[in-house]
């Protein structure tokens, strides 16, 4: 059994908790055990906060570090915007001990110190480097034979990969094997390194959708079964989209299922769908679910 | 505008700053920018072209500063290795003292220093979750960040007050 803290952030627990209703499904399969910490704060997320206040960000995303610390154990991220920050916070902090004095000035008001001594880890990290592929293929009851699959990385999974060190940031490659080891297919597609878009929401919400309109567009092209990745905020731009990208001057007419990693995961374990969230998918997965089952 | 390499010095100050100097505008950061793909405005090689003419007030003024995805593409791409998206950060950074931010992430602001989180739930999802047999949802320590917002300045930064006629809840 490994133990880490689960680091769930603000989206996945309050807007998407069947994500997180399949990860803890589909961990401990693999001997992976999630420790809640109650006190766990927003992250803070990485392009609106940081680009507010840089200090401000490292401080508060150093409680949550410290918090990790005080319980001796690594985090795992489900988010990507998550990981990000809490990696590169962690990371500068062993990097630059003026940033680790700064902080610590300003944590040891609230009786916290931080240390940078424990790591920060993402989902896809815990997947395919630590679980790996093959203990995940010998794990499979149900292979998701037939079934093809758009994979979508988010940037903020392997970018800046100086510091993330995931995979590479241009072609990544682990996702996709994560989806040949449950037996689908996953497929190319053009645009699959394209950003969901989430940071021009807030300022330019018409053409935030036509950059998702340009990637469903293709994954529609490529008749694909269904999307599949790990941020929270993606899966949201994605869903959400196609239900946006219905009206004028769209005109997007869009099924696309959108599965979390670990919901496809936890089907070819052959966990029962019921088990899941499904109902509370805003695009309809049961033609995926009748194509598998 | 009168060109000057203050701008770039203060710049080179502060974190990745410095490698602006190395920048020799080729271009490469646009070429995959996705967000002068779309929306047609956000320019990352011409920013790093007005820090490096000094053209400070511009650069921190235009609204365009915050059309950027964050999508770090630029930065990856770079073959000078300067940190495109990581000096962008820095603009961004001094934006802010300037009082030059948008607007939406003012309520983010309010909502993360009132809740911890900037998305907190409500009774809803609380129910749903129970529903779902998940636990109750984390509830960080309110003062504390609030406490660190203060001592970092970032309360009197971003201009955040708390909502009037409202009273702190204290027994929920």
């Amino acid at each position: 059994m490994v133990d880490y803290a689960l680091f769930l952030g603000c989206n996945i627990p309050n807007r998407l908790p069947q994500l997180e209703l399949a990860a803890r499904k589909v961990l401990p399969t693999f001997d992976v055990n999630l420790v809640d910490i109650e006190e766990f704060g927003c992250c803070p997320e990485p392009i609106g906060i940081q680009e507010l206040s840089r200090d401000t960000w490292m401080a508060m995303a150093s409680i949550n570090l410290a918090l990790a610390e005080e319980k001796g154990l690594d985090i795992l991220a489900l988010c990507n915007g998550c990981y990000e920050t809490l990696k590169t916070v962690n990371t500068e902090l062993n990097h630059n001990g003026h940033h680790k004095e700064k902080v610590n000035a300003i944590l040891s008001q609230i009786g916290k110190e931080v240390k940078g001594s424990q790591n920060v880890k993402h989902l896809l990290e815990v997947l395919h480097k630590d679980i790996g592929v093959e203990k995940i293929k010998s794990s499979i009851q149900k292979e998701l034979k037939g079934i093809k699959v758009a994979v979508h990385y988010g940037c903020h999974a392997i970018r800046p990969s100086a510091i993330l060190k995931t995979d590479d940031p241009f072609q990544p490659k682990s996702l996709d094997e994560l989806v040949t080891a449950v037996g689908a297919e996953s497929i190319p597609y053009l645009r699959k390194m394209l950003c969901c878009g989430t940071g021009i929401e807030g300022v330019d919400k018409d053409n935030q959708l036509w950059m998702i309109n340009d990637k469903l567009a293709q994954v529609q092209h490529m008749n694909a079964d269904c999307m599949t990745m790990l941020c929270p905020l993606c899966y949201i731009q994605y869903e959400m989209g196609q239900l946006q990208l219905k009206k004028e001057p769209y005109h997007g007419n869009y099924a696309i299922p959108i599965m979390y990693y670990p919901e496809l995961l936890g089907l070819a374990l052959g966990i029962d769908p019921k088990e899941f969230g499904f109902s509370l998918h805003r695009v309809k997965v049961e033609p995926l679910l009748e194509k598998i089952l | 505008m009168k060109i000057s390499s203050d701008f770039r010095k203060e710049i080179s100050k502060l974190g990745e700053g410095f490698s602006v100097n190395y920048c020799y505008q080729c271009g490469t950061c646009s070429g995959g920018c996705p967000a002068l793909r779309y929306t047609k405005v956000y320019n990352p090689r011409r920013i790093m072209e007005d820090v490096l003419l000094g053209f400070k007030e511009k650069t921190l003024k235009d609204p365009v500063l915050w059309f950027c995805t964050m999508c770090h593409a630029c930065l990856e791409a770079c073959p000078q290795g300067v940190k495109v998206s990581e000096i962008l950060i820095l603009l961004r950074n001094l934006a802010t003292e300037l009082g030059a931010f948008p607007v939406h992430l003012k309520a983010e602001v309010s909502t993360l220093i009132e809740n911890g989180l900037i998305n907190p739930g409500g009774a809803a999802i609380q129910r749903r979750r129970q529903q779902l047999g998940l636990p109750d949802v984390p509830k960080p320590i309110v003062d504390n960040i609030k406490k660190v917002a203060e001592l970092t300045g970032f309360i009197s930064l971003t201009g955040y007050q708390p909502k009037e006629g409202e009273r702190p809840k204290e027994n929920e």
